[in-house]
């Protein structure tokens, strides 16, 4: 029977469930976003909204205090004679953190865990525009 | 004479009977060695006038590089790699090159591919300006600009192509129409500068010109106004508003933007094509959508050679250079083996009686490859020890005196440097060097270990080499200075 009790401890237990998987499953990357030629994959349109953990690189900031870091699949080489500015890659993931931004090297892997949330965001503060983030997240 | 002759001759004669009397002479590398050298002693040096020309430059893939995407194309057919010929590698004559620029021990690729399309050697980071040019200083440019040799094959009535898996604007390619102060003018020059155009805008120029007839690549955010969509989907970048598409368009040239497109051209005008709004997909991410080099490479082909008095047409795998800038290995040795498909193909498109085709590189990288690996090993992994009898290499891992396996490729600097900023600033490796497995080597975003930190793996000033075939191409030989290049490819399609 499903008492009031019940369905409240039911609705705990889904997104409690959700992270304990999120946390055991192997970890995903940024490339497990995309197909070739940039659209989302079918896993990440399946994932959308869920707890999800990544595995990649941070990129350096944009700002010191920003609310958010830019997760990369490999370590963010900046080439002055690839690119005559700033350059993301395409298989990137932005990373909208729950609390403040302690810089990694751009060359140590890292793992972040939160909500996945697809669709275009332009974010106020740096004008950065992310189509695919993980939010309210950890990382380490 | 004639004694001196006859003495030659049996010299010769008692040479081969002496050889074919080794107790080795049974084997294969014996056999085979005979008919190697017996191929060169057939060799006719092709002395007819060059009608085509066609210029291979695999950015930033010198002779360390060139190695590694010999070993991945023969394991990708299942040999061991190391006796693999890639297309390039029968051609019959060889040289290497010094690519040093007028001022950089190491250069960049935009002076190195200036060198080769004006028979000069230029300053670092400029392109197609004399000696007395500074780079970004626009007030040098008026009275130093050089002839093209793109220039001079549209004058003699030849056809030009430029063709790349970069944008179009970048330094290679641009190396074919484009004369600047600073290479990264792509799509804007300083306010006060009026001495230049920025790269775009010389390229529809050049379109529109009838100098260049043809061009394939990336880039198309340089040729599309700020807030104005590209046809790829992204957003255009010019600041001036100019749509330089557009006006190229209204100019009767073909503009396409996939494969799709490209495929439905026609030869009767030009056609500029961009697949990408900066540089092209690298071979391992390429979408089918988008033409490969060998597709680009096809279709210049098709169209250039309706001109019964020829063409030149240079060919660029841009991003060997980028994959190796990423000390990403494995990318830049699967573009090489684009790279080499697409030598393949123009080699077959073509006549070697009357068509020069160079391959080369512009400049080599700080790449080197480890040891002692024995036959077989993967070149996109960890080396295996040298088997004590059979061919293929032990099931042993070779390991450094830390304990621990490394990979076959490395590089000097970069990226995937083995000392890691730590929270005090200082750059050590407190836990040693990274235990690599072979699936986190092999896997294709896999950045190899190196020594310097660099937030970009750097070029290198060593060697690269140079293969050619067709007419003169026996002028290539020794060691020579990279400017040589177009000395010989004028000298090809001017012979009498």
């Amino acid at each position: 029977m499903l008492t009031r009790r019940n369905l409240v401890l039911a609705a705990l237990a889904v997104p409690l469930a959700s992270r304990v998987m999120a946390e055991r499953a192997e970890a995903m990357k940024p490339r497990d976003l995309y197909e070739k030629g940039g659209a989302f994959t079918e896993r990440a349109r399946a994932l959308d909204g869920q707890r999800v953990r990544f595995e990649g690189f941070m990129a350096p900031p944009l700002k010191a205090d920003a609310a958010f870091f830019v997760m990369t699949q490999r370590p963010m080489a900046v080439c002055p004679f690839c690119e005559s500015e700033a350059e993301w890659p395409d298989d990137i993931l932005a990373v909208y953190i729950r609390r403040r931004l302690d810089v990694h090297p751009f060359n140590v892997r890292i793992e972040a865990t939160g909500r996945l949330e697809l669709g275009r965001f332009v974010d106020p503060e740096t004008g950065f525009l992310s189509m695919v983030r993980v939010v309210d997240a950890t990382y380490g | 004479m004639k004694l001196l002759t006859a003495s030659v001759l049996a010299l010769a004669s008692a040479t081969a009977a002496f050889a074919q009397d080794l107790p080795q002479a049974s084997s294969q590398w014996f056999t085979d060695g005979q008919a190697a050298l017996q191929e060169k002693l057939n060799r006719q040096p092709n002395t007819g006038r060059a009608k085509n020309v066609i210029l291979f430059i695999a950015d930033g893939n010198g002779v360390a590089s060139n190695y590694m995407n010999r070993l991945w194309a023969g394991q990708q057919e299942g040999g061991m790699g190391d006796d693999y010929v890639q297309p390039q590698e029968a051609f019959p004559n060889l040289a290497l090159v010094k690519t040093y620029n007028i001022n950089a021990q190491t250069p960049d690729s935009a002076p190195t591919a200036g060198a080769m399309n004006t028979g000069v050697k230029q300053r670092f980071n400029l392109i197609n300006l004399g000696e007395n040019a500074i780079h970004d200083d626009c007030s040098t440019v008026a009275g130093n600009e050089l002839t093209l040799f793109s220039e001079m094959m549209s004058d003699a009535g030849k056809s030009v192509g430029a063709i790349t898996t970069a944008r179009l604007t970048h330094a290679t390619p641009a190396a074919v129409y484009a004369k600047t102060a600073n290479r990264n003018w792509e799509d804007e020059v300083p306010a006060d500068c009026s001495a230049q155009t920025d790269i775009a805008s010389q390229l529809v120029n050049a379109l529109e010109t009838g100098v260049v007839d043809i061009a394939l690549g990336g880039g198309a955010r340089y040729f599309v106004p700020k807030g104005t969509a590209t046809p790829n989907g992204g957003e255009g970048h010019r600041p001036d508003g100019v749509n330089l598409v557009e006006m190229a368009q209204s100019n009767g040239i073909q503009y396409v933007s996939d494969k799709a497109g490209l495929d439905a051209t026609t030869n009767d005008k030009p056609i500029l094509g961009m697949w990408t709004d900066s540089h092209a997909s690298y071979e391992a991410d390429r979408p089918e959508t988008e033409p490969s080099l060998a597709d680009m490479t096809r279709k210049a082909i098709d169209y250039l050679g309706q001109n019964e008095n020829g063409f030149y047409l240079e060919i660029e795998a841009g991003r060997v250079d980028h994959a190796n800038h990423d000390t990403n290995a494995k990318r830049a040795m699967i573009d090489g083996k684009a790279f080499s498909d697409a030598v393949a193909l123009a080699d077959e498109l073509t006549d070697d009686a009357d068509t020069l085709i160079i391959v080369t590189a512009d400049h080599e990288h700080a790449i080197a490859m480890n040891g002692y690996c024995g036959r077989g090993t993967p070149i996109d992994g960890l080396c295996y020890d040298v088997a004590q009898t059979g061919i293929m290499h032990s099931d042993d891992l070779v390991l450094g005196d830390d304990g621990k396996p490394y990979t076959v490729v490395g590089y000097l600097n970069g990226v995937g440097s083995v000392m890691v900023e730590q929270a005090d600033g200082k750059f050590t490796a407190p836990e040693g060097r990274p235990e690599i497995t072979q699936e986190e080597a092999q896997d294709i975003d896999y950045v190899q270990q190196s020594l310097i930190p660099k937030s970009s793996e750097t070029h290198s000033g060593v060697d690269v080499a140079l293969y050619a075939k067709g007419p003169w191409a026996h002028l290539f030989d020794g060691t020579i200075e990279q400017n040589v290049i177009f000395h010989v490819m004028d000298y090809a399609v001017t012979a009498e």
